[in-house]
């Protein structure tokens, strides 16, 4: 029993250093400025910015996202784990070479010859690039785990694979799915280094709520300290509430949950 | 004082824009480069500088009047010009075509020294209304030459040393002697330096006639500027 000691100290000691960043900011915020500081155009227009963007993002990783995993977690063929891996690689990729990527291709003088660099479409081609992969790869685990005897009972008994698909499948890997979008809808929020390379920083159209964290650092750091502030506030409220969608449940199929999230 | 620190290579935390000839002048240290802004913001932070080699004076003596470093001294002198990619996507001939709608603009953000060099200089030529075409405000002169080099940007403001750096890329249009701001470079002595003998000895080189002649072979111009008239 001895051996809990080491055990519960070094999880104590990696629970303080999660948490000391977090608390430092607010620990440092100035309070009394905190009204004035936030309410300044740069603020607002970063989190419009950003709560625009990171919304169509997520839209697109869902509508494009789930059915790539399906088809990835239902079928069995030559080169899968390829496709798979593929589908990962943008999660371990450094976000400048994410940036890099994105102009490779969707530059002027890239693959496509596109003129998205600038604009507000380029920061959420950007937010999908680097958090479509973490949904896709869990929702591919959540499909898995789908008991695909409940899938061909219902299938038998006269659903279309279409209805299939939303009044079982979805249901049930519910809980993965919404842990994989909550994972991506933070990341996406939180994204930096390809947005500042891919589209730029503009006050109002592509400055995101993390850029204008930066750009302020060097101007007023305690503008920078409120902006962190709002970010940890506005990742963790969403996180919350995705976490709490998708466990909040009166399905019958609850126990898909345990195995699938 | 440990060790470990007194064998510790030297850190010198310069302008973006010294990227290619500091280290041609002194190979030892170890470089951070960035905007001269975030350099002196992360100093202020207890970043561990043992030099602070800035695109402005500004920020040096700020740091000097809160006791950050030593007294800076004018190490060096640039001038700011435009550039283009060598395509020329928006068909950009002079400074005045980047009043033509839906042109492209990058510069630097304002705290960054160039950044607030641009806008000096388009101030001086009645043209700040160009700045309605910014695409983008960067964090150091080296973005801004990144993205025209690459033709994502239809034009950028840039020190002529910058330009000089990617030739064939872009191409260079300069501006008038009498539009152009002081852009004089700033260096200083971390106070907090536990290598303030290396720290010195650093910015002697930079000040040094070999130094001096890299600065000028790169582009730079003499610290002091030539009093009698060429």
């Amino acid at each position: 029993m001895i051996r809990r000691v080491p055990v519960l100290a070094a999880a104590l000691a990696a629970l303080a250093f999660l948490a000391l960043p977090i608390v430092a900011i607010f620990a440092r915020l100035s309070w009394g400025n905190l009204a004035h500081e936030l309410s300044s155009s740069l603020v607002t227009d970063a989190l419009v910015v950003s709560l625009k963007t990171t919304v169509v993002a997520q839209v697109l990783v869902l509508v494009f996202g789930t059915p790539a995993a399906y088809v990835l977690a239902t079928h069995r063929f030559r080169g899968r784990s390829l496709v798979v891996t593929l589908v990962e690689l943008p999660i371990v990729l450094p976000p400048a070479v994410a940036g890099i990527g994105l102009l490779a291709a969707f530059g002027r003088f890239g693959l496509l010859h596109t003129s998205l660099p600038f604009t507000q479409a380029a920061v959420v081609l950007a937010v999908v690039f680097v958090s479509g992969p973490l949904y896709v790869r869990q929702a591919i685990a959540a499909f898995e785990a789908v008991d695909e005897t409940l899938v061909a009972a219902s299938r038998t008994l006269g659903a279309r694979p279409m209805k299939t698909f939303f009044r079982v499948v979805v249901p049930l890997a519910r809980g993965g799915l919404g842990a994989g979008e909550a994972l991506a809808f933070a990341r996406g929020l939180g994204e930096f280094g390809a947005t500042i390379m891919f589209a730029g920083s503009l006050q109002g159209v592509t400055q995101t709520l993390p850029l204008a964290v930066y750009a302020e650092f060097d101007v007023d750091f305690h503008t920078a300290l409120a902006l962190g502030g709002l970010l940890v506030l506005v990742s963790a409220v969403l996180l919350v509430t995705l976490k709490w969608l998708a466990s909040s449940s009166t399905s019958a199929f609850r126990f898909a949950l345990s195995t699938s999230s | 004082m440990p060790a470990a620190l007194l064998l510790a290579k030297l850190t010198v935390y310069a302008a973006a824009s010294l990227t290619n000839v500091l280290p041609q002048i002194d190979a030892a240290p170890q470089y951070s480069f960035g905007g001269s802004n975030t350099l002196a913001a992360q100093i202020q932070l207890g970043a561990p500088a043992d030099v602070f080699a800035s695109a402005n004076t500004a920020l040096p003596l700020q740091l000097y009047q809160k006791g950050l470093c030593t007294q800076p001294v004018v190490f060096t002198r640039n001038t700011l010009v435009l550039i283009i990619p060598k395509s020329n996507p928006a068909g950009i001939h002079s400074v005045y075509d980047l009043q033509k709608p839906g042109v492209k603009l990058d510069v630097a953000a304002v705290g960054v020294p160039v950044g607030s060099y641009t806008r000096q200089i388009l101030k001086n030529m009645a043209l700040t209304s160009v700045l309605n075409n910014v695409v983008s405000n960067e964090t150091d002169v080296r973005e801004v030459l990144a993205k025209v080099a690459l033709g994502e940007a239809d034009a950028g403001f840039v020190y002529s040393t910058d330009a000089k750096t990617v030739p064939g890329q872009v191409t260079v249009l300069k501006l008038p002697a009498w539009a152009q701001p002081k852009v004089q470079y700033g260096i200083c002595v971390v106070k907090s330096s536990p290598n303030a003998a290396a720290a010195q000895a650093f910015v002697k080189k930079v000040l040094s006639k070999a130094g001096q002649a890299k600065l000028l072979a790169a582009g730079f111009l003499p610290r002091v500027k030539p009093k009698t008239a060429p």
